[in-house]
């Protein structure tokens, strides 16, 4: 199989970019689009070029890694997965496959198609957590949580911070991402004692850290991996409401 | 007060305003699509006695100020949102994870602003400013709001210009209604289902309505 790569090479972060092709020949389908670009690399490296750089872990969709822009969709053609999930036979022999990073004001690029996300980890900064300090793990049934409740605060938790809520939003916003870890902790006994706070300092944060607002387009719940719903964001609005009025 | 999420709390609810105007005035103007004789007093009489309640004055200039508010804070918002983007993608294919309307809601508003300066100089600044050619009076001695309107759609390019204005209008209404809702909080899943539907029925009704009269006015 054989493809022709163009992808965004950028030396530093305030080194100019570009568009580079490279034809990529002796690829197969059962290979992972990361193990397409490792082959790529791979010839780069015996031509002394420098390698592409791209993030990945663990590279079976649950470390939040490898998010990049491909053929204009954040995590490639498929809806709801990750970089590391995409597999070339998703391509045609001599398809053309655009690459870019993340794009966001708030997501600078380090180099190539990795990106500095650290935005988001200053929103989990501000309150994705809970101050009190529990000791090891209690017992499980001590704490009575109905199982829709624990259902829901599960759906929000699986969020990875991928970031590719910010990366396919035309507004670059953050909400899905933020509504997320929000949710996830004010659903839970452990989390309300502090949901007010929480939810007006993480989302002062990510005002701050220059992401734009949600304006329901949608995409973001089309393209993350973990098919986080987009009811989060309506929800986190009501809890933000609710924190103003009970203030 | 001029968080993010303030200024889209002021779009939303101006929003809903707004929507809920656009249910009472083109009611009213399906009183334009009767029959000449009894259309023409009907009309007159329903705009004399707006004009001339003290409550409606008030509710006037809240609409007023609420198309004002609704333009700014949305500018603002999109303006913001612009410089959250400042580097777009070589390829994007976001027709396949959102709508159009719902990415170039800036677009559509400002077309549907543009509208609304020539709909305000059509009829709002020449029977009440009265700027422009006098407004005559009915038999009954109103106001002639309706020689207004029937004068205004005999002329093709504004019945080809006002019945074109309600598909921005249309498309608007509809990411718009469903999107103040989730704005401003509404997020019961099955509640969001059936929104979208009435989203739907909403625009259709308001894009059809508003895009039709022109032309029966037209043919009459
Ligand atoms: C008939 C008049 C109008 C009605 C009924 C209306 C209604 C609405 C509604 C309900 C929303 C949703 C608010 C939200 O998402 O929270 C909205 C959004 C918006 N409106 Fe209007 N609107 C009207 C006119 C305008 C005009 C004249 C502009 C021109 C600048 C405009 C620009 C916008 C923009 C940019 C948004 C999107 C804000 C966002 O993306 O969240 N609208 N509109
Ligand atoms: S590498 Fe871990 S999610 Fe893709």
């Amino acid at each position: 199989m054989k493809v022709i790569f163009k992808i965004w090479r950028q030396e530093g972060p305030n080194e100019k970019g570009t568009i580079r092709d490279y034809e990529v020949d002796g690829l197969n389908e059962d290979m992972s689009f990361l193990e397409a670009l490792d082959h790529l690399n791979e010839l780069l490296v015996l031509k002394n070029e420098k390698v592409i750089a791209f993030e990945y872990d663990c590279r079976e969709g649950i470390c939040g890694q490898c998010g990049v822009f491909i053929n204009g969709r954040a995590h490639g053609p498929h809806d709801n997965i990750t970089t590391c999930q995409l597999h070339m036979r998703s391509f045609k022999d001599g398809d053309t496959i655009v690459v870019e990073p993340w794009r966001a004001a708030s997501f600078p690029v380090i180099k190539d198609l990795i990106v500095d996300r650290s935005a988001l980890d200053r929103i989990i900064e501000q309150g994705a957590f809970i101050t009190a300090k529990t000791g090891t793990a209690p017992e499980a049934n001590s704490i009575l949580i109905p199982k829709e409740t624990a259902d829901r605060a599960m759906d929000a938790a699986a969020c990875i911070g991928c970031g590719a809520c910010v990366a396919t939003c035309k507004n670059s916003s953050a909400a899905l991402f933020t509504a997320a870890k929000i949710n996830h902790f004010n659903s839970l006994p452990q989390g309300k004692a502090e949901e007010h706070k929480r939810v007006a300092e993480m989302m002062f944060q990510m005002e701050i850290e220059g992401f734009g607002s949600c304006t329901f387009t949608g995409a973001c719940e089309v393209e993350c991996p973990e098919s986080i719903s987009i009811t989060n964001i309506a929800e986190m609005n009501a809890r933000y409401v609710k924190s103003k009025l009970l203030k | 007060m001029n968080s993010l999420f303030f200024r889209k709390m002021v779009v939303a609810l101006t929003g809903l305003f707004l929507c809920t105007f656009l249910i009472v005035h083109l009611s009213a103007n399906f009183i334009l699509l009767l029959p000449e004789s009894m259309a023409r007093e009907l009309y007159n009489s329903y705009s004399t006695t707006l004009r001339e309640s003290p409550l409606i004055k008030i509710i006037a200039y809240v609409l007023y100020a609420a198309i004002l508010l609704h333009a700014f804070y949305a500018l603002l918002i999109t303006l913001r949102n612009r410089k959250a983007k400042p580097e777009k993608y070589v390829v994007n294919h976001s027709n396949e994870n959102s709508t159009w309307t719902s990415q170039n809601m800036g677009l559509i508003g400002t077309i549907i602003l543009l509208f609304l300066v020539l709909h305000l100089a059509n009829f709002w600044a020449r029977i009440k400013l009265g700027i422009g050619e006098e407004v005559g009076l009915d038999a009954l001695g109103n106001r002639d709001v309706y020689e207004v309107a029937y004068t205004l759609f005999h002329n093709i390019y504004y019945v080809i210009f006002y019945t074109l204005i309600s598909i921005p209008l249309g498309l608007h209404l509809h990411h718009g209604l469903k999107s103040a809702f989730k704005s401003l909080g509404f997020y019961h899943k099955k509640g969001l289902q059936l929104l979208a539907k009435v989203s739907v029925i909403y625009a259709v009704i308001m894009g059809v309505g508003f895009g039709i009269i022109p032309i029966i006015v037209y043919f009459k």
